[in-house]
């Protein structure tokens, strides 16, 4: 199981990926967008725990909730913003 | 005393909306601005709220905009959609809500509709008027001075098919009429939150299909280093810090309508106010009444309708004379020069209250104040 952000541009967009998330059983947490990665400066982000971030990102998009970016640990280092 | 006015403000609320106001009160920090707890909390307290508002009304938590009340959302629609001296048509029954904004603006207005409770005048008259070059349609749901129901979703349908973006005042029909803004395909609704959807006043709610332009500029807590405000809905109309507290007394106050379902609210209270018709009928007072009526009623006292009102205050009835913000309306109703006494009836409105009042209506003195 490995660590993820998602980042969105707004509290709202944050909020119903939450919801969706956790009723397709991911576990995932709201907070503050850590100020490196977001270059505009304060938003909210969705911390999650999943095999398979590729399939929560499909669920969000699926669902017209619009992102910003992912991180993900590449390797052992510190995150980095995923292609997805 | 007899609480008649609920067209204005539901005065009495459920006593769950009182406990939300309170907790929110002591419990929530800023919303969509910080990371601990109490803030964390205002969010989920707001987001709820949205959610509650999506289910009643059929849209996204995201297209759901809260305002001070329902006038600043339509003030929101209406320079969104209106460019100066734009042709707009609207209803022959609007508020001051939708007219002054528009006088603003030096609008083009075509009036559509006048007769009340004529659904078939009144689809004829938006059929003639909705033509190419509109910039957009304003129609209020229900009359706030007559309880006229207006034929909103052919309204809406003739829009849809010519493409003229529909701009719905909901004030009278949020909590009291069924509303699917999907279905609709408005491009905007506004309401207030402290009428039939018993929040707390200086609560209103704006749903939006899409694209719009802000009213206030401010902070949103997103996209901080940004000069020019959000795109995305809700950010993009909401500058500055939410009213948390009333926000959240007007999700508890949509989750007790939608438990209770807005039609039966209303089939209880239009049963009270077709008793409330024919007896001040009965009375000789002028009444106006008719086929797609919601709890409002208006009619014609003996006298001036200001002295019976007050002198019906004095007798413990509260309820509201004049013009009602709504001159249009009595325009088209003809009673702009003398107003009409207006009673409307909300969730605890009795069987008592109605036959009480109409004894006390039946009593007022005939004047002739010229």
């Amino acid at each position: 199981m490995k660590s993820y952000y998602i980042t969105f541009r707004s509290v709202t967009f944050a909020q119903r990926g939450e919801r969706l998330l956790k009723e397709a059983s991911v576990r995932c947490s709201l907070r503050r967008t850590p100020r490196w990665m977001e270059e505009q400066g304060c938003g909210y982000a969705l911390r999650l725990w999943t095999r398979d971030i590729a399939e929560a990102v499909a669920l969000l998009r699926r669902e017209n909730i619009p992102l910003r970016r992912v991180y993900g640990a590449l390797g052992e280092g510190e995150l980095e913003a995923l292609e997805l | 005393m007899s609480y008649l006015d609920y067209g204005a403000t539901s005065f009495h609320k459920p006593p769950q909306v009182s406990r939300a106001v309170e907790r929110a009160m002591h419990v929530c920090a800023s919303p969509g601005r910080g990371g601990y707890a109490a803030a964390e909390q205002a969010a989920r307290v707001v987001f709820r709220a949205r959610e509650e508002a999506g289910r009643l009304f059929s849209c996204r938590p995201e297209q759901v905009v809260f305002t001070m009340n329902c006038t600043h959302g339509l003030n929101i629609a209406i320079r969104s959609l209106v460019h100066p001296g734009g042709r707009v048509v609207i209803s022959g029954f609007e508020h001051n809500a939708v007219t002054r904004p528009l006088h603003a603006l030096n609008a083009a207005l075509t009036v559509a509709g006048e007769k009340l409770f004529d659904w078939e005048d009144t689809l004829a008259c938006f059929d003639r008027a909705l033509q190419p070059g509109v910039e957009a349609a304003v129609v209020t749901h229900v009359s706030n001075v007559f309880g006229y129901i207006l034929p909103l979703e052919d309204i809406a349908r003739m829009c849809r098919d010519r493409g003229i973006p529909l701009i719905v005042d909901a004030a009278q029909s949020a909590g009291v009429l069924p509303l699917d803004f999907e279905g609709l395909g408005a491009a905007f609704l506004a309401m207030p939150g402290h009428k039939g959807l018993y929040g707390p006043q200086g609560t209103g709610l704006l749903l939006c299909s899409g694209d719009a332009q802000p009213l206030l500029y401010g902070g949103t807590g997103s996209m901080s280093r940004e000069q020019t405000m959000p795109e995305e809905l809700p950010d993009r109309l909401e500058a500055g810090t939410q009213n948390v507290p009333g926000i959240a007394g007007l999700g508890a106050g949509m989750a007790w309508v939608r438990r209770r379902g807005p039609e039966n609210l209303l089939l209880r209270e239009h049963a009270l106010l077709t008793l409330c018709a024919g007896k001040l009928s009965e009375g000789g007072l002028r009444v106006f009444s008719g086929p797609h009526q919601a709890a409002t009623l208006s009619y014609l006292p003996h006298g001036d309708c200001e002295e019976e009102a007050q002198r019906l205050a004095e007798h413990g009835f509260a309820l509201r004379a004049g013009l009602h913000c709504a001159p249009l309306a009595h325009r088209s109703a003809g009673t702009l020069e003398t107003g009409t006494v207006r009673l409307s009836l909300g969730f605890d409105t009795t069987r008592e209250d109605i036959e009480a009042f109409c004894a006390c209506a039946a009593r007022g003195k005939i004047r002739h104040p010229r």
